[in-house]
C-alpha cells in the first residue's frame, strides 16, 4: 500500500455546501411515538444534511456523532453514510448538540465539532412565529460551508467525479440516467453552488429539506448587510464631523491658553 | 668742604677755640704704656708690618727664564723671583704629577712596513696623528682641530687609523692568547671600530639634540601606539588565526565536495532521474509544457515526453506507463486548443513547477464541484466559512465584544448569519472593518474630549 502521506492539490480550495439545523413539532405529531414520554412535550429532529441539489454528502463525510444532553440515555448518537445524518427524539428543553463530524478517510483529517442550539419554541418576528405555529413546525437550520484546503489527491478526486450527483439522478432505461428529476420550479441543475432560486427540495417539504437556500436569498442577506454598511458608514462620517469639531475647538482653546 | 677757618670767619672773631678739656691723664699703666707717646694727634698710617720686617730696605728680585725640569721641552719660563735663596724646589715640579701622557702605541719604522701599511695613510702621516693623539691627551676633537694632512680626515677616519694601530700593535707586544681580560675586550673594541657606523651615530645624536618640541611630541606619540600595538600584535594574531579558522570552518569532509559545480550538480541530477525512472512506481515527473513542435506527436505521448526541454533535458527518454495520463500543466499553448474534459481519472501532477493551474477543468466543473483555485494564502485543513461570520465579533475582552455587538445590531446586522457564501463573507468583512473604524473613532473622540475639558478649564 502507498504510503499515507499523499501529494497535496496545491492552491486549491473545496468548498461544500451543507445545512445542519433541526426541525421542532409540539407533540403529538405523526413522525413521533405515541403516547410520548412523560413531559416531553416536543419532538425534534436534528440533522447534517446536503444541499437539495448538491453533489452527495456522503463524498466527504463518513461519519456524523451528534452528543444530545447529558441526560439523554446515550446521549453519543453515531451516524454512519449512508443513511440522513439525523436524530430523531423528543424532549421539552432547548439545548446545544455538539456535532461531530467525521471526514472521509482519503481527505487524512481529523474529525471537527459543530455546534447547533436545538431551537424548539417559535422564534422570529410575529408573523414568523404565527406561521410556525399555524404548521406546528419550527425549523432552524444554518447553511455551513466546509472548505478543504489543499486536498489530498485521492480526495480531489472523488470530490471532482461526475458520481456525486448520482443521487440526485433517476435511473432510467439502462444503466444511469442523466435526467435530473425535479417535480417542482422545474430543473434545477445539480451543483454544489446554490440554487438560483429557492426550490421544493426532493424530500417534499421545502424549508426542512434546505430549499430556501438559494441565490435568492443570498441576495436578500447581501442587501440586509449593504445597508447595514451604509449606515455603518454614516456613523463613521459623523464621527469624523465631530471630530473635525472638536479640533477647532482645541485650536481656539489652545490660542486662549496661549494668550493667557 | 668746610674747615675750621670757614667757620671762624662766618662765626667772627667771638668764636674761640675752645679748649676741649683732655681726659685727666691717668697715672702710667698698662694702657698708658699702650697708647704711643704721640696720642694727641690720630695716627694716619699703619706701620708696615712687612717693611718692619725686612727692616725698611727694599729688595731688590730678579725676572729671569730659567727652564723648568720637569717639561719635556725647552720652553722657558720667566718668573720674578727674590734673590738667591735655598733652592726651594721650583713650583713645577709640583704640579708634575698631573704631568700624565695618553698611551698610544710605539712601533718602529720595521714593524711599521711589516704591519701597519695602509692604502691611505703613509708613515708621516701616522706618526703625525701618534703625536697628535700624544700630545692632546687623546681628544679627538682637539686632534682633529689641529691634525693636518693632506687629505680632509673626518674625525672617524683619524680614530679609525688610529684604533688600527693600537690594536695592531697590541696583538704584536702581547699575543692574543695571552692578553688579560681587559686587555682582550680593549683589542676588540679598537678592532671592531667602524667608522661609518660612528659617522652615523653622531649624526644621529645630532639630529637628536637640534629637533623641535613638536617633532619631539609626535615622536612619543607614535612611539606610544608602536608600544600598544606591540602589546597587542599577540592578541590580534591569535584572534585573526581564530577568524580564519571559522571563517573557513566547513571543511568538506563529506562527498558532497564532488558536487559543487555546475556539471557535477546535472549530472548528479540525471543520476536521480534515471534511479526514479527505473522505479516502478514514478515520484518525479516531467513538466507537461508543450513545446510548439509537437503536435504531430499523438496526445498521449506529447503529455509525457517532451517536457520544458531546458528543464528536463531528456528529450523522450521518459518511459510511458500504461494508463494514460492527461495533460499535466497549464496548457495554453497546447495544440489543442479546446478545454480538455477531464476524464474520470484526472490525475494532477505532482512536481509541475512551471504550470498554473494543478488541476484540468473547465470552469464550468470547478463550479459544479465547488472547486475554488485560491489566491495566496490558504490554510491548511478544514475550515468552515461560517466561523468567518463568527470570530470577528468577538474580540479580547467582554468589554469590547459587548461595543462590538451594540454596533453591530445598531447597523442592523443580524446576530446570526446563516448563509455565508463568499460574497457574503466579503460584505461582512467590510462592516467588520468599519465598526472597527468607529470603535478607534469613538476612543479617539474620548481622549479628545478630555483634553478638550482640561483645556477649557485652563483658558477659565
Amino acid at each position: 500500500m502507498a504510503p499515507t502521506t499523499s501529494k497535496r492539490v496545491r492552491n486549491t480550495v473545496v468548498r461544500r455546501h451543507f445545512i445542519i439545523g433541526n426541525e421542532a413539532h409540539v407533540l403529538p405529531h405523526p413522525s413521533y411515538p405515541d403516547p410520548p414520554p412523560d413531559g416531553h412535550t416536543k419532538g425534534w429532529k436534528v440533522f447534517v444534511r446536503p444541499l437539495p441539489n448538491g453533489p452527495d454528502i456522503t463524498t466527504w463525510l463518513k461519519k456524523v456523532q451528534f452528543k444530545l444532553h447529558h441526560t439523554y440515555t446515550d446521549a453519543s448518537r453515531t451516524i454512519e453514510a449512508p443513511g440522513p445524518f439525523e436524530v430523531l427524539e423528543t424532549g421539552y428543553g432547548e439545548f446545544g448538540v455538539e456535532i461531530r463530524l467525521y471526514f472521509a478517510s482519503e481527505s487524512g483529517e481529523k474529525a471537527v465539532y459543530r455546534e447547533h442550539y436545538l431551537v424548539l419554541a417559535p422564534y422570529g418576528s410575529d408573523e414568523q412565529k404565527a406561521k410556525q405555529e399555524q404548521d406546528n413546525l419550527v425549523v432552524a437550520e444554518k447553511l455551513e460551508t466546509v472548505e478543504f484546503n489543499e486536498p489530498t489527491t485521492d480526495f480531489f478526486k472523488t470530490l471532482t467525479s461526475e458520481d456525486q450527483f448520482n443521487w440526485l439522478k433517476v435511473k432510467k432505461g439502462r444503466g444511469k440516467g442523466k435526467k435530473p428529476d425535479f417535480v417542482f420550479e422545474g430543473e434545477v441543475e445539480p451543483s454544489a453552488e446554490l440554487a438560483e432560486k429557492p426550490f421544493t427540495g426532493v424530500s417534499g417539504v421545502g424549508a426542512g429539506a434546505g430549499g430556501a437556500w438559494s441565490k435568492v436569498y443570498e441576495d436578500q442577506v447581501l442587501r440586509g448587510l449593504a445597508q447595514s454598511a451604509a449606515s455603518l458608514e454614516q456613523a463613521v462620517e459623523e464621527e469624523r464631523r465631530v471630530m473635525e469639531g472638536r479640533r477647532k475647538r482645541m485650536e481656539e482653546l489652545g490660542v486662549a491658553v496661549g494668550a493667557k | 668742604m668746610t674747615s675750621g677757618a670757614d667757620i671762624r670767619a662766618a662765626l667772627g672773631s667771638d668764636f674761640a677755640p675752645s679748649i676741649t678739656p683732655s681726659l685727666p691723664r691717668a697715672t702710667p699703666t698698662q694702657l698708658s704704656q699702650a697708647i704711643p707717646k704721640n696720642s694727641s694727634q690720630p695716627r694716619r698710617h699703619k706701620r708696615n708690618l712687612l717693611v718692619a720686617r725686612r727692616g725698611g730696605k727694599a729688595v731688590r728680585w730678579s725676572y729671569e727664564s730659567t727652564p723648568v725640569s720637569s717639561r719635556r721641552d725647552q720652553l722657558q719660563f720667566r718668573r720674578w723671583r727674590r734673590p738667591k735663596k735655598d733652592e726651594e724646589p721650583e713650583p713645577f715640579v709640583k704640579f708634575a704629577k698631573y704631568d700624565v701622557r695618553a698611551e698610544c702605541p710605539e712601533y718602529d719604522a720595521e714593524i711599521y712596513e711589516a704591519h701597519l701599511t695602509h692604502a691611505d695613510w703613509t708613515k708621516d702621516e701616522t706618526d703625525a696623528l701618534i703625536e697628535a693623539y700624544s700630545d692632546s691627551y687623546g681628544k679627538w676633537p682637539i686632534i682633529v682641530d689641529r691634525y693636518d694632512s693632506g687629505q680632509p680626515r673626518t674625525m672617524e677616519d683619524l680614530k679609525a687609523r688610529f684604533y688600527g694601530v693600537s690594536a695592531t700593535v697590541l696583538a704584536l707586544t702581547t699575543p692574543i692568547h695571552s692578553m688579560t681580560g681587559p686587555q682582550y675586550t680593549l683589542y676588540e673594541t679598537l678592532r671592531n671600530f667602524d667608522p661609518a657606523k660612528e659617522a652615523s651615530r653622531k649624526k644621529l645624536a645630532e639630529g637628536h639634540l637640534q629637533r623641535r618640541q613638536t617633532e619631539v611630541d609626535e615622536e612619543t606619540v607614535l612611539l606610544g601606539e608602536l608600544q600598544r600595538i606591540m602589546i597587542n600584535q599577540a592578541n590580534l594574531d591569535s584572534e585573526r588565526e581564530d577568524l580564519r579558522r571559522r571563517l573557513d570552518h566547513p571543511v568538506a569532509g563529506s562527498a558532497g565536495y564532488q558536487y559543487h559545480t555546475s556539471q557535477a550538480l546535472t549530472q548528479l541530477w540525471q543520476q536521480l532521474l534515471q534511479t526514479d525512472r527505473m522505479k516502478k512506481n514514478q515520484r518525479l515527473r516531467a513538466t507537461g509544457k508543450l513545446s510548439c513542435n509537437n503536435e504531430a506527436v499523438s496526445r498521449h505521448d506529447a503529455n509525457i515526453a517532451s517536457g520544458n526541454p531546458v528543464f528536463d533535458g531528456l528529450p523522450g527518454a521518459t518511459p510511458t506507463s500504461a494508463r494514460p495520463r492527461d495533460s499535466i500543466a497549464g496548457i495554453p499553448d497546447s495544440g489543442a486548443g479546446s478545454s480538455r474534459r477531464p476524464t474520470r481519472d484526472s490525475l494532477p501532477s505532482a512536481t509541475t513547477p512551471g504550470s498554473a493551474l494543478p488541476i484540468d477543468m473547465s470552469k464550468a466543473d470547478l463550479e459544479r464541484f465547488g472547486v475554488v483555485v485560491a489566491q495566496d494564502k490558504t490554510a491548511s485543513g478544514i475550515t468552515f466559512a461560517s466561523d468567518r461570520l463568527t470570530k470577528p465579533r468577538i474580540a479580547k475582552s467582554t468589554l469590547q465584544t459587548d461595543k462590538i455587538a451594540t454596533i453591530l445590531t445598531h447597523a442592523g446586522v443580524p446576530d446570526l448569519i446563516g448563509l455565508p457564501t463568499p460574497k457574503v463573507i466579503e460584505q461582512f468583512d467590510a462592516i467588520m472593518a468599519k465598526v472597527h473604524t468607529l470603535l478607534d473613532m469613538r476612543k479617539l473622540a474620548e481622549k479628545e474630549e478630555q483634553e478638550i475639558r482640561v483645556r477649557s478649564a485652563e483658558a477659565a
